[in-house]
């Protein structure tokens, strides 16, 4: 009889914890983030998780994701590939996470993303740069948030060979990066423009102290158009140096991200006009309701104007959140699956995740710097030309052959 | 090489010279403290770094015009100065007589402990400043745009050099500081407070790092690490110029800076290891630097 009773009450609360409110029993769906939170690299990876943020906030208040709220974690990468694999392993391990996310350093991506595939992890790139993530180095479990090195560079040579330039200079931070950017650039304007002349090359060390020297000695040399590739550390300085010297205002020059908003505001008054530069993002273009709207809700939540890595932040949370409703339920396979191939609307139109190699398809802008009364703070890019993504990436036969297939 | 002209040489070898007066100015401190006080000063290059902050904070404050870049260079060397009179009385002056290799590991430390501190006064963020209008834009000099600038820091150059020569050469401390970098007991035995000349050379020594900072603010990224990149490369100008020697520190400096500028326009692309190849090149020759080390 007793039995009886104690069976009944459990079968009863049983019922009753499926059915009343599965949130609030439900454990939390978490996403970790790792990422550059500290030094110099924290002014763009924050963009990223807080646009992120802004999204689950909405998604959570609505109810969660199939009834969990989202729970997201940060760890700071400080740029070191080792402690950024304990924090993944950590985040894995000990929280459970369902997905990761982050981070600025190619390096640190490529290693996360290898644990990703060993421990069958989704793991969203948002902002690192390399084309091997998702080439040469791409598997079921990664996702390319961001633009890739080839992507800026095709998109600026796409630009640049229209023009009547003849005499090419290139200089650049001697590492991955700036290497990687100069070479899909250049490979691009010879296809284009097979009249165009490569002068010669100059690359100094990541955090060269004084760009002076290098600036008179590309000056002598008379180039009709100078393309930098110039990396986080360097490009501020290298702006500002070709301003103070009246170099910006001689020759042409190119570098990726010139125009991003998270460098024009670090520069302010020292950054050069007429200055070619490409992103992905900026909050004044395209003047539409979608991206009228992202910036509203983004400056009501943080105070501040969204640079491009609040972009990766919010398309990483859209196909995070777009994906498990696909998929019905909350699990890594049924969520890849889901995002494969998919399209999300996002402030700079519709961006489809291809299916192949997990790359998002972002459309770049190329852009000029200039000034403008309405931010008397910084300067803008005018003048922009989109290039859409799908002409940006790397086929699909060409992803195959870089993997050895 | 078509873009190797006269002109584009002689304008390059300019660039070089400077760049020579920075590298001058912070290695001549490093040398002097060296030379007299026999302290292998690795906090040389934080005082650099702090001398940059400071130049920004005060500029900062002025609105960053004029005004504030010239201040900002009259005080901050003074604020680096007054920072290393603390350091040297409070802590260094009880250690003289210590081995270098303590020392060595002493001054490791308190570098890494300044740099901290601008950390922590700072932040991590890097910084920047930018030239005072008046010195924005190129001159033409044979034709090629020079920055205004640097041909600033070109005319600083022989100011320096007179500056330190006047000081060892004609002024009492000077004289005193070479006595006693050749036999301290001696200038000791004969009723000279030592302690407080090496403090003055010491608190010189500083300044000049400090200087050193100020002037390039305006030129590059002012953030942490600028005090490695510039303790090496002082370490070396002083090692090829020889230990303590002024002037082998202005021979170090040319030798550093014309290689890299010359470097960048003739082999751009290999440019980065020229100095360094000319340090090799020199202590393969002469190990001991190219004057009279006074070790």
């Amino acid at each position: 009889m007793k039995k009886r009773v104690w069976l009944s009450i459990l079968v009863i609360l049983s019922v009753s914890l499926l059915t009343f409110s599965p949130s609030a029993f439900a454990k939390p769906l978490k996403v970790g983030f790792i990422d550059a939170y500290s030094g110099p690299a924290s002014v763009y990876s924050n963009d990223v998780v807080d646009a992120f943020k802004l999204e689950m906030d909405k998604v959570n208040a609505a109810g969660g994701i199939q009834g969990r709220q989202v729970e997201i974690l940060k760890r700071d990468s400080k740029f070191k590939v080792d402690l950024s694999l304990g924090h993944a392993k950590e985040m894995i391990m000990r929280e459970n996470v369902d997905i990761l996310a982050g981070t600025i350093s190619s390096s640190v991506a490529l290693a996360i993303s290898n644990l990703a595939l060993k421990e069958k992890i989704p793991f969203f790139v948002t902002f690192a740069k390399s084309q091997a993530i998702t080439a040469e180095k791409g598997h079921r479990y990664v996702f390319g948030i961001a633009e890739n090195t080839t992507m800026a560079g095709k998109a600026a040579a796409a630009v640049m060979a229209k023009k009547p330039y003849k005499k090419y200079w290139i200089a650049g931070d001697d590492y991955e990066y700036g290497h990687a950017i100069a070479e899909s650039t250049w490979e691009m304007i010879k296809k284009i423009n097979p009249a165009a002349e490569l002068m010669n090359q100059t690359w100094w060390k990541v955090g060269e102290p004084d760009f002076t020297p290098y600036i008179t000695a590309i000056s002598s040399a008379k180039p009709d158009m100078v393309i930098l590739a110039l990396g986080g550390r360097n490009l501020v300085p290298f702006l500002k140096a070709a301003k103070a010297t009246g170099f910006a205002d001689r020759f042409p020059i190119w570098t990726h991200t010139a125009t991003e908003l998270s460098n024009l505001r670090a520069l302010g008054k020292d950054a050069p006009l007429n200055t070619v530069g490409t992103s992905n993002y900026h909050f004044y273009y395209p003047e539409t309701p979608a991206n009228e709207n992202f910036v509203k809700e983004f400056e009501a939540a943080y105070q501040r104007k969204p640079a491009v890595g609040a972009l990766y932040g919010y398309l990483a949370a859209r196909y995070i959140i777009e994906g498990y409703q696909k998929a019905g339920k909350v699990d890594s396979e049924k969520l890849i699956d889901a995002i494969e191939g998919m399209t999300v609307d996002s402030p700079v139109g519709k961006v489809t995740l291809r299916a192949y190699d997990h790359q998002a398809l972002l459309p770049m802008f190329v852009g000029v710097t200039a000034s403008d009364p309405a931010y008397p703070d910084f300067l803008i890019a005018k003048d922009i030309v989109t290039v859409p993504g799908e002409e940006l990436v790397l086929s699909v036969e060409e992803v195959k052959k870089l993997r050895g297939k | 090489m078509e873009n190797l002209t006269l002109n584009a040489l002689f304008q390059q070898i300019l660039i070089g010279l400077s760049r020579t007066t920075i590298l001058f100015m912070v290695a001549s401190g490093l040398t002097l403290v060296l030379g007299v006080l026999r302290i292998p000063n690795v906090f040389h290059g934080s005082l650099y770094m702090i001398g940059a902050f400071l130049t920004y904070t005060i500029a900062q404050y002025f609105g960053f015009g004029t005004t504030g870049f010239w201040v900002g260079l009259a005080v901050a060397p003074l604020l680096v100065a007054l920072i290393s009179i603390a350091i040297e009385r409070g802590i260094l002056r009880t250690l003289y007589d210590r081995e270098h290799l303590m020392l060595l590991l002493f001054t490791f430390s308190i570098s890494m402990v300044l740099s901290d501190a601008v950390k922590f006064v700072w932040g991590a963020k890097f910084r920047s400043m930018s030239v005072p209008p008046f010195f924005e834009g190129a001159v033409d000099i044979l034709g090629m745009p020079f920055p205004r600038y640097n041909l600033f820091l070109l005319c600083l150059g022989p100011f320096l050099a007179f500056g330190l020569w006047f000081l060892t050469n004609k002024t009492k401390i000077g004289k005193i500081s070479r006595a006693a970098s050749v036999d301290r007991d001696m200038v000791d035995a004969i009723g000279i407070n030592v302690s407080l000349v090496f403090a003055s050379v010491f608190i010189i020594g500083c300044y000049l790092a400090g200087l050193g900072g100020a002037l390039i603010a305006p030129m590059q990224n002012i953030t942490q690490g600028m005090d490695h990149d510039i303790i090496i490369e002082a370490f070396l100008i002083v090692i090829i110029g020889g230990l303590g020697n002024i002037w082998g520190a202005l021979l170090g400096a040319l030798i550093f800076g014309l290689t890299s500028s010359i470097g960048i326009l003739i082999w751009p692309q290999f440019s980065i290891v020229l100095p360094y190849i000319a340090v090799i090149t020199v202590l393969s020759f002469r190990p001991n630097g190219l004057l009279k080390s006074v070790w």
